[in-house]
C-alpha cells in the first residue's frame, strides 16, 4: 500500500526510486539499452542469413536449388546476392515491416500450407504474384540496391538488353516488370507481358 | 519362329511407345523456359522482333533430319547473330534449371519447331 493508497505493479512502476539516484538508473537504463537493441538487432540479422532461410525443406528443396544455378548465386567476379538481399529491404522501417509480414511465413510452416513438391507447385503462381507485386510497390528496391538505370553502361550491355533498358526507363518501367524469375522457376502457366500479344 | 516373330513386335511396339513419351512436347513448359530466358524480348512466335519469329526458324529448318539439333545449338552456343537493324551481337545461351537440362532445351527447340502459321 503507497502513501496515495493504491497498490500493484503498476503503482510500484510509477512510484520515484527511493532508494537509487537517478545517475545510477540512467546509467542501468543506457547499458540495459545498449544491450537489448544490440541483442534485437543480432537476432534480426540471424533470420537475414541465408542459413536460416534454408533451414526449412520448403525452400531448401525448392528455390534455394533454383537459385543455385543462377548468376545471383554464382558469377565472375564473385559478388553473390543471398534471399535477404532480394526479399528484405534495407532500411530499418522497411525491413521491420517486411520481417512483421513474413511471421506469417510462420503459420503457414504450422500448417503445412507447401510442405510437398507438390503443394508448393500449387501455391507458386499466388507466392510468386505476392511478392511480385510487393516490389513493384516498391520500384524494385532490393534490386536497386545493386543497380541501376544510371549506373548502366551502353558500352557493356548488349545492345538489345541496353534497347529495353532505355525503353523501360522512358516508360517508367521497374526492374520486376521484366526480370521476373530471374532467380527462380517461373509459375508454370505464367506469360511475361508482351508474350501473349500474337496469339 | 512364331514367338520370335511376336517378340519382335511387342518389342517393336513399345519402343515406338516409349519414343512417342520421350519426344512428346510438353509447351507449358517450354513456353516457360522461354520466358525464364527472356527469349520473347527478341523473337515472337510469329513476328519478327530484333530476331526472327519462331515461325521462321520453323519454316526454314521444316522437314530437315536434324533441325532440333540445330536449334539446340542456337539456344547453345551463344554465338554471334544478326539483329533486324543490320548489327550483330551474341545470342544469349539459354539456361534451365536445374542446370544444362538437355531435355528441356530439347523441349524447346521442338516447340519452336512446331510453330505453324495461323
Amino acid at each position: 500500500m503507497t502513501a496515495s493508497g493504491k497498490s500493484g505493479w503498476w503503482a510500484a512502476l510509477r512510484r520515484p526510486s527511493a532508494k537509487y539516484s537517478l545517475l545510477a538508473l540512467l546509467v542501468v537504463g543506457f547499458f540495459g539499452g545498449i544491450l537489448f537493441w544490440g541483442g534485437f538487432n543480432t537476432g534480426m540479422e540471424a533470420t537475414n542469413a541465408m542459413k536460416f532461410c534454408i533451414a526449412c525443406h520448403e525452400m531448401r528443396t525448392t528455390v534455394y536449388e533454383e537459385y543455385k544455378t543462377t548468376i545471383h548465386y554464382s558469377n565472375r567476379t564473385g559478388v553473390r546476392a543471398t534471399c535477404a538481399d532480394c526479399h528484405v529491404p534495407r532500411d530499418w522501417t522497411n525491413k521491420m515491416i517486411r520481417k512483421v509480414r513474413a511471421s506469417y511465413e510462420l503459420w503457414g510452416k504450422i500448417t503445412g500450407k507447401i510442405d510437398t513438391p507438390e503443394k508448393f507447385e500449387a501455391n507458386r503462381m499466388a507466392m510468386a504474384e505476392r511478392e511480385w507485386a510487393r516490389m513493384r510497390a516498391t520500384d524494385s528496391i532490393e534490386c536497386r540496391n545493386c543497380h541501376s538505370f544510371e549506373a548502366m553502361s551502353q558500352e557493356a550491355q548488349k545492345k538489345t538488353a541496353h534497347k529495353k533498358h532505355v525503353e523501360a526507363r522512358q516508360q517508367g518501367m521497374t526492374c520486376i516488370d521484366c526480370h521476373q524469375g530471374i532467380a527462380h522457376r517461373l509459375p508454370r502457366g505464367f506469360r511475361k507481358p508482351g508474350a501473349e500479344e500474337e496469339e | 519362329m512364331k514367338i520370335t516373330l511376336l517378340a519382335t513386335a511387342a518389342a517393336s511396339l513399345a519402343l515406338a511407345g516409349f519414343s512417342a513419351n520421350a519426344l512428346a512436347l510438353d509447351v507449358e513448359a517450354a513456353r516457360s523456359l522461354a520466358d525464364q530466358n527472356n527469349c520473347m524480348q527478341c523473337h515472337g512466335l510469329r513476328k519478327d522482333k530484333d530476331g526472327p519469329s519462331f515461325l521462321k526458324t520453323a519454316d526454314r529448318l521444316r522437314g530437315k533430319p536434324n533441325a532440333t539439333d540445330e536449334v539446340l545449338k542456337h539456344l547453345t552456343s551463344g554465338k554471334e547473330v544478326k539483329l533486324a537493324d543490320g548489327t550483330k551481337e551474341k545470342h544469349t545461351v539459354a539456361k534451365t534449371m536445374p542446370a544444362n537440362d538437355v531435355a528441356q532445351l530439347r523441349n524447346l527447340a521442338a516447340f519452336i519447331l512446331s510453330i505453324q502459321p495461323k
